[in-house]
């Protein structure tokens, strides 16, 4: 079966920090996937001693902050970061922090918020999320009209790679452009190019005002207008996100109808106008219970409740076509995308990020995923956009018949996997085939 | 030389006009922003993707490198044409293809004139906010091949954080697109990411998709002058620790006052030490509050402190920046930009730094820096026909270098690698970080056939 060396992993990194039994394994554990063991590294140095151990036995590894997941690893080695979780320095001067990777993404929001200072990326899942995964998975999410995406976050990194060397690489300087940028090519390839062990982190300054404005309406199409209505007037919010009736209840509890979440960070003075004017805009639209929100626990509350919705669509990717067409398309994409799904309004799931014009759908239980996706980038093509990702790629070459393109970009992306590790070590569970 | 088959090959891809191989045409591409100079075997300029595919396989058939050269601007000899190559210029790629405000993106070709760009969105209420200072000559395809920057980063951020996706044609004559034009639509790795700042290594732009923003709609210009620069390197800071992220912080030493005066009269007082330029934008409500704490800030150290009242008083005071490297050759015939980077909080060091390789080698060196990011001009004045002071500068360029590197900075915050700096990215990076270029560069170009030579030996 598995040719993995137990007391040798126990000889790297302590015999507590190396579990085999089953049972005690489950509990770092995601998916189907049978691993030999789980072990708990300490440090960069047993990091890069368990992946030359995994070379010379050529077994797989997958790494997680809190869990693993499984896919693809029967047989290998379960690398759970969580007890690297420190903040090396926050340096106020820089607005940097040097973070190992196993530190909750959450635990790192408090103690950034804590130093009076902002890190705009959202955790991907609000409990288990880690810092390493977060540049890992890299992406973008509603803030990012107004910060930009994850990967703006990331000044350099330590990180062992595939085959166990460690490389570091960049510095607490937020302009540099000496060599190829590995720095935010990394962002994103999901452990396949190594395994981040200290992530060297751009900050802010805290934003001393928030604000949200929320409204509900009976019609997704008219909730949906009152943004396009905002982006002509020239506002431009931090965010501002649509959830549709059955997702408005898990993310404010009671909320009846399409629920409309406006954020306002900064706008320190011009915030009041701004949000009086947004509130106004939402009323015309249709709105009712248009609420400006400036208490700071109920602020909370309704961010945490759209992270919550965020999370489980984020948690079950193989039940969710997630599009982008841009702002102005939107009202165009959503009523044509009624001819593919019905009632969007009380479909399973849909969320509108109207700044980044990008639908997430949360399918009905029995959708053939690539069926709708298929349907659905033609219909977002048509309109200027297409199917996220890698699997947008994918369709956007199949409905121009340009295998060649999928061909060559399938190449690239492998060749540039083969380069960095060689032997097939790390991620097994992450496909470059869409 | 090219055979003639292969000019005459070349002329039918791209028209008769638009291959040059005499010697007295070459001569102009042999050139850029540095001291450095080639020849090339010829120039050709496509005018569409398919032209410049038909131009790569050719190539490849015969075994010809490829130089990519937008305006030629650069500081660090991307663009010197090296082992034997053909230069691909990208000035007849000049098509904006589409301006969406309402979907915040545009759609250009690469030879598009950054200047060119910004005018036709202003005209929309809308800019791109990489400008470098050489905007008004340099390509979007360039500012994609140098990741550039401009007096804006500390708020918005280089060029890389403004290209949603590309068109390029990799080495094997094969087209692919990166992104798209939105934040999500990258396959799986960042394909954009690694292609800005490659320095055309990587691949050929022949379509750039960049995010455009609305102007802002207010925007306050604010002057500090200093005795000293360790002043203005405190108002930096005390900015930064008061929560403010001004668009622009642009110092300049007290020889750029001078040399700025003798050039635009604008009326800097010749004795101070530094003065500071800061910019910031937003909603016109909040600009009181931040202007009020700005000044507080520079009052307690400036020796002089003003707020720009009018258009005309925001134009004065840009106007010795504008001209800052321009008016160093009054006093020298030559000058040797460069681009140094720290971190923020080793700015004074580094400005000590700079005063002592001055002093060590006898040269005359003159700051211009992006203060808020740590990003220093240091300009080594000198005349280019004098071969031993050329040795000199040389050698103070490179002690330049190793102190940024002392100081946990980088070589390059801007200007790129090149030729020029390439003996100092081992002294920047360890053999695992070369390692990776390296996989990058033969993953995409595993016949070295992009810009040869240039950053890094494959
Ligand atoms: C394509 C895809 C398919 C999925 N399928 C399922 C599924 O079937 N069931 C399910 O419950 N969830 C699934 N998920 C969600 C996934 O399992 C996680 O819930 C999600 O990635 C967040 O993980 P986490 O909270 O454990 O974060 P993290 O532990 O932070 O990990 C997030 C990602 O980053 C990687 N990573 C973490 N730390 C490091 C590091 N130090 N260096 C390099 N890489 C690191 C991990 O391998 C993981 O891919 C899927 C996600 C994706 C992207
Ligand atoms: C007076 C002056 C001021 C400057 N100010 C600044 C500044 O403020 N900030 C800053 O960052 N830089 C500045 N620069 C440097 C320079 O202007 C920039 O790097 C600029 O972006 C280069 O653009 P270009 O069109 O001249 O490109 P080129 O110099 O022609 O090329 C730059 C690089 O990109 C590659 N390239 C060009 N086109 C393509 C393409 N289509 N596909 C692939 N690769 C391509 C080239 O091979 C080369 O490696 C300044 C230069 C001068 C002379």
């Amino acid at each position: 079966m598995s040719n993995v060396n137990i007391s040798k992993l126990k000889a790297i990194v302590g015999d507590n920090n190396v579990i085999d039994s089953p049972s005690e394994m489950a509990k770092y554990l995601k998916g189907q996937g049978k691993p030999a063991v789980v072990v708990l590294p300490g440090n960069t140095s047993e990091v890069s001693n368990i992946v030359k151990l995994a070379n010379e036995q050529n077994v797989k590894i997958a790494v997680g902050g809190a869990g693993v997941g499984t896919k693809g690893l029967s047989g290998g080695i379960a690398m759970v970061m969580s007890r690297m979780n420190r903040i090396l320095e926050m340096d106020h001067l820089n607005l940097v922090a040097y973070v190992e990777p196993g530190l909750l993404h959450k635990e790192f929001l408090l103690k950034v918020g804590e130093a009076g200072l902002n890190f705009p990326p959202e955790p991907y899942e609000v409990e288990t999320s880690s810092i390493g995964g977060c540049f890992s998975i890299g992406d973008s999410d509603s803030k990012s009209f107004e910060y930009g995406p994850t990967r703006t976050f990331l000044l350099g990194f330590e990180m062992v790679l595939p085959t166990g060397e460690i490389l570091e690489i960049g510095n607490k300087c937020i302009k540099n452009v000496s060599g190829l940028d590995f720095i935010h090519f990394a962002v994103g390839s999901q452990g396949t190019f190594g395994i981040f062990t200290k992530l060297l982190v751009k900050l802010l300054p805290a934003q001393e005002a928030k604000r949200a404005v929320i409204g509900t309406f009976t019609s997704i199409h008219k909730a949906n207008a009152t943004f396009n209505t905002l982006i002509k007037r020239n506002i431009q919010p931090t965010r501002m996100n649509l959830l549709n009736a059955s997702l408005a209840q898990n993310a404010i509890p009671g909320t009846e109808g399409q629920l409309v979440i406006i954020d306002l960070q900064g706008f320190k003075e011009s915030g009041k106008n701004i949000a009086n004017e947004i509130a106004a805009v939402l009323t015309l639209g249709g709105g009712t219970d248009v609420k400006i929100i400036e208490d700071e626990v109920e602020y909370d509350q309704v961010v945490n409740g759209w992270l919550k919705v965020r999370a489980d669509l984020n948690g079950k990717p193989e039940r969710t076509v997630e599009f982008l067409v841009g702002p102005a398309k939107m009202p165009q994409a959503l009523t044509q995308l009624e001819a593919l799904t019905g009632d969007l309004g009380t479909y399973p799931g849909v969320v509108v990020e109207g700044l980044l014009g990008y639908v997430c759908l949360a399918l009905p239980e029995g959708t053939d995923k690539l069926a709708l996706a298929a349907k659905v980038n033609r219909l977002a093509m048509s309109l200027g956009g297409n199917v996220k990702g890698l699997l947008g790629h994918k369709l956007k070459s199949e409905a121009y018949n340009d295998a060649e393109m999928w061909q060559q970009t399938v190449g690239l992306l492998q060749e540039l996997r083969q380069q960095f590790d060689p032997k097939g070590i790390l991620s097994p569970g992450v496909s470059l085939e869409a | 030389m090219l055979s003639q088959t292969v000019v005459n090959r070349l002329k039918e891809i791209v028209g008769e006009k638009n291959v040059v191989t005499d010697k007295v045409g070459l001569l102009t591409y042999g050139y850029d922003g540095t001291l450095l100079s080639g020849e090339a075997l010829g120039v050709v300029s496509p005018h569409t993707t398919e032209e410049v595919v038909e131009i790569v396989k050719l190539m490849n058939e015969h075994n010809i490198k490829l130089v990519p050269r937008g305006a030629g601007t650069n500081e660090s000899g991307g663009t010197i044409p090296t082992q034997d190559s053909v230069v691909i210029s990208f000035t007849k790629m000049t098509k904006i293809h589409e301006i969406d405000t309402e979907n915040f993106v545009a759609v250009v070709e690469p030879g598009v004139i950054n200047f060119d760009l910004q005018v036709e969105l202003e005209k929309q209420n809308c800019y791109f906010p990489p400008d470098p200072s050489s905007y008004k000559a340099s390509t979007i395809g360039g500012n994609v091949g140098e990741c550039s920057g401009g007096p804006k980063c500390f708020k918005y951020g280089v060029t890389r954080d403004y290209i949603l996706g590309l068109e390029v044609v990799l080495p094997n004559g094969k087209v692919i697109q990166t992104g798209g034009r939105n934040f999500q639509s990258e396959p799986a790795y960042d394909l954009t990411r690694i292609i800005v700042g490659a320095e055309g290594t990587l691949g050929l732009v022949t379509k750039v998709f960049v995010r455009i923003i609305p102007l802002p709609r207010a925007k306050k210009t604010m002057l500090a002058i200093y005795d000293k620069v360790e002043d203005a390197s405190q108002t930096v800071a005390d900015i930064v620790a008061a929560g403010i992220i001004p668009t622009t912080l642009e110092l300049m030493d007290n020889l750029l006052i001078n040399t700025t005066e003798d050039f635009s009269h604008a009326g800097l007082p010749r004795d101070a030490g530094a003065v500071l330029i800061i910019e910031v934008d937003g909603y016109p409500e909040d600009m009181d509050p931040q202007v009020k704490t700005i000044s507080e800030i520079c009052n307690k150290i400036a020796k002089e402190f003003k707020i720009a009242q009018s258009a005309a008083e925001v134009d004065q005071i840009w106007t010795s920046r504008r001209c800052a490297f321009g008016s160093v050759a009054r006093v020298r015939p030559s000058y040797g930009v460069n681009d140094i980077t720290v971190p923020r909080s080793n700015f004074p060091k580094a400005i000590q730094g700079v005063l002592k390789v001055a002093k060590e080698y006898g040269v005359t060196i003159g700051v211009v820096a992006h203060a808020g990011d740590g990003n220093l001009h240091p300009l080594v004045l000198f005349d280019q026909r004098n071969k031993e002071e050329v040795e000199t500068v040389h050698a103070a360029e490179k002690a330049l270098c190793m102190m940024a590197l002392d100081l946990d900075g980088t070589v390059s915050g801007e200007h790129g690698i090149g030729l020029v700096k390439k003996k100092y990215l081992d002294s920047e990076f360890t053999p695992a970080a070369m390692g990776a270029f390296r996989k990058i560069k033969r993953s995409f170009d595993p016949s070295n056939r992009f810009n040869p030579g240039k950053v890094f030996e494959l």
